[in-house]
């Protein structure tokens, strides 16, 4: 979409127009663009437009070690990396056969569950201030900081924590730690009835969120939507529950459904999750100090890892919907080929064209911030 | 997935020929099919068993084998199993059929393969371009094609030193570190 690339062309006269939305715009989620065809301010085409994130992840992933690809995963999602950590630790655990002590399994959904947190606050900040509520985007960010100081404390990394480690996770917690994190609880629970009363029903999010970017259970199901977008249809189904991994099989945990399938539904479910995440937690925070052993399982060195041959597909549910890596190893010190599925690439893609017709201009930024599209797991 | 629904999956699935099913866990089951018997495998799955969300079609490429191994990775919301279909086709001409008018999310994961490997689906809805829309060389994501070499061969890297840098650097500051003092220049002074 360089200027450079399109020539000015001479159509017909008529009441249509073109719009570049994006890539630089704040009613889109990154740098992405749709390219919309407009009749007055109403959508009668829009076409998805992605690559500005590109990084190459899965062509760099096959040129470094399994170890060294750690370090990597984490970009491809920047507001929820850690599911990417688990997604991929969990795939080469698969192809090793290494068993993940049960500490470490409980270690992982603290970390899991604390970035799923971050993840909604950011989401819930940036919907906010597309109705122009600038003040939720604030609250927002900054509570997600107190989310980010606790990271930082127990892995070493704000955003990319690069925490989880084939076999287990790096660190134990710091001393204390646990206690901190029930009262950044506390305070975040404390917190929600001020965001009830400022977004979530708020007349101003409402009247612009019901009925807008509205689908059916039959079009999700058709349309491969996941994650919070599915639930806001009716469907109670959570990769957590009905295909657990990791020690969610033993918690105890709600799976919260709208029916409107709108983007009002979509992000109540959100909000309904950020409580069930709270729930999760504190169960994680009483059982922990119970569960001793071991972080990690031992692993070869990791600079001369010959993972065995084989491929495995692994899953976990992301803040955004159904995350999948597709790992496969010839036997090498390096994999043979990482294919990472992103639940944004249904919803920012087809999903978000689709929805867009019809809509007018305004609703556009709506349906993409109800959607949670994280474009840079589009690009890779 | 419990015994009886596996045991009917395994019935139903050996209506396909030359069909291999292996189990791999309770909720992971691995199919190979001959390439001209996915879609009805698909259909099959689909109609029958409840597997109505493709969750993503991946590409391998065996360049020694001259093949590209193309794996479909269908869920069933009812029986909680996923089910891969692995295929294999030849590299050269790279060409196989679409599915989309059986998963609609395939339209993303075919105009994807397409791109990254040149891989053509015939009947897919939008083979246009999507991530790479500038890029003029080969598909990125073939196993002959070395990125390092790429850049080596068409980019030059460039010196940059521009006056405000030489400036800073004449202060005692600055981003550059000459060469000779990168290591552990910091703990000598």
């Amino acid at each position: 979409m360089r200027p450079e690339n399109y020539e000015a062309q001479r159509q017909p006269p008529s009441n249509e127009y073109e719009l570049n939305f994006g890539p630089n715009h704040p009613g889109i989620e990154g740098n992405y663009a749709l390219k919309v065809k407009l009749h007055g301010d109403v959508v009668i085409e829009a076409k998805a437009d992605g690559g500005y994130l590109h990084r190459g992840f899965e062509k760099l992933m096959e040129q470094r070690l399994w170890i060294q690809n750690i370090a990597l995963v984490p970009r491809i999602c920047v507001p929820d990396p850690s599911p990417m950590e688990l997604c991929y630790s969990m795939a080469v655990e698969q192809l090793c056969g290494l068993v993940v002590p049960k500490r470490a399994q409980w270690i992982r959904v603290l970390q899991l569950e604390l970035s799923r947190i971050a993840a909604h606050l950011f989401t819930f900040g940036g919907h906010a201030a597309t109705t122009g509520m600038y003040s939720t985007m604030y609250w927002g960010v900054t509570d997600r900081d107190l989310l980010l100081d606790l990271f930082e404390e127990f892995t070493g990394g704000r955003v990319y924590s690069i925490y989880n480690i084939p076999g287990g996770v790096r660190r134990e917690l710091p001393p204390g730690f646990l206690l901190r994190v029930t009262e950044t609880l506390d305070y975040i629970e404390s917190r929600l009835p001020d965001y009830d009363n400022l977004f979530f029903k708020n007349q101003v999010f409402v009247k612009r969120a019901k009925g807008v970017g509205v689908m059916t259970r039959e079009q999700a199901l058709a349309w491969g939507v996941t994650g919070p977008n599915l639930r806001a249809t009716g469907l109670a189904f959570d990769v957590r529950r009905d295909d657990p991994y990791q020690i969610y099989d033993q918690l105890e945990f709600d799976i919260p459904t709208e029916e409107s399938g709108d983007a009002w539904a979509r992000t109540l479910v959100r909000r309904h999750e950020l409580m069930e995440s709270i729930r999760i937690l504190r169960q994680v925070v009483d059982a922990l100090p119970d569960i001793n052993g071991s972080i990690r399982s031992p692993i070869p060195n990791p600079l001369a890892w010959n993972v065995p041959a084989g491929e495995t597909y692994t899953r976990v549910e992301s803040s955004k919907g159904e995350l999948c890596y597709y790992v496969v190893s010839d036997g090498g010190p390096k994999p043979y080929r990482v294919h990472v599925r992103g639940p944004s690439s249904m919803h920012a893609v087809q999903v978000l064209e689709k929805l867009s017709v019809g809509s007018r201009i305004e609703d556009i930024a709506q349906t993409m911030f109800s959607l949670d599209a994280c474009p840079p797991e589009v690009d890779r | 997935m419990s015994q009886e629904i596996a045991h009917w999956l395994d019935n139903l699935l050996e209506e396909i020929e030359g069909i291999e099913i292996r189990r791999k866990s309770s909720r992971r089951v691995r199919v190979d099919v001959p390439a001209d018997a996915l879609p009805a495998l698909l259909e099959l799955l689909q109609g029958r068993a409840g597997y109505i969300h493709l969750s993503a079609i991946s590409c391998v490429d065996w360049i020694d084998d001259e093949e590209f191994e193309l794996v479909y990775h269908v869920w069933s919301y009812e029986n909680h199993s996923l089910v891969s279909a692995h295929i294999r086709i030849a590299r050269e001409p790279g060409v196989y059929l679409s599915v989309y008018d059986l998963y609609q999310p395939a339209a993303f994961f075919e105009r994807d393969i397409h791109e990254m490997y040149g891989i053509h689906f015939e009947g897919s809805p939008n083979m246009d371009k999507f991530i790479l829309t500038e890029w003029d060389g080969p598909p990125p994501m073939l196993k002959e094609f070395d990125s390092e070499a790429y850049i080596n061969e068409h980019l030059s890297w460039q010196e940059y030193n521009p006056p405000w840098l030489q400036a800073l650097i004449a202060e005692g500051g600055g981003v550059v570190i000459p060469p000779e003092e990168q290591r552990f220049s910091r703990k000598k002074s």
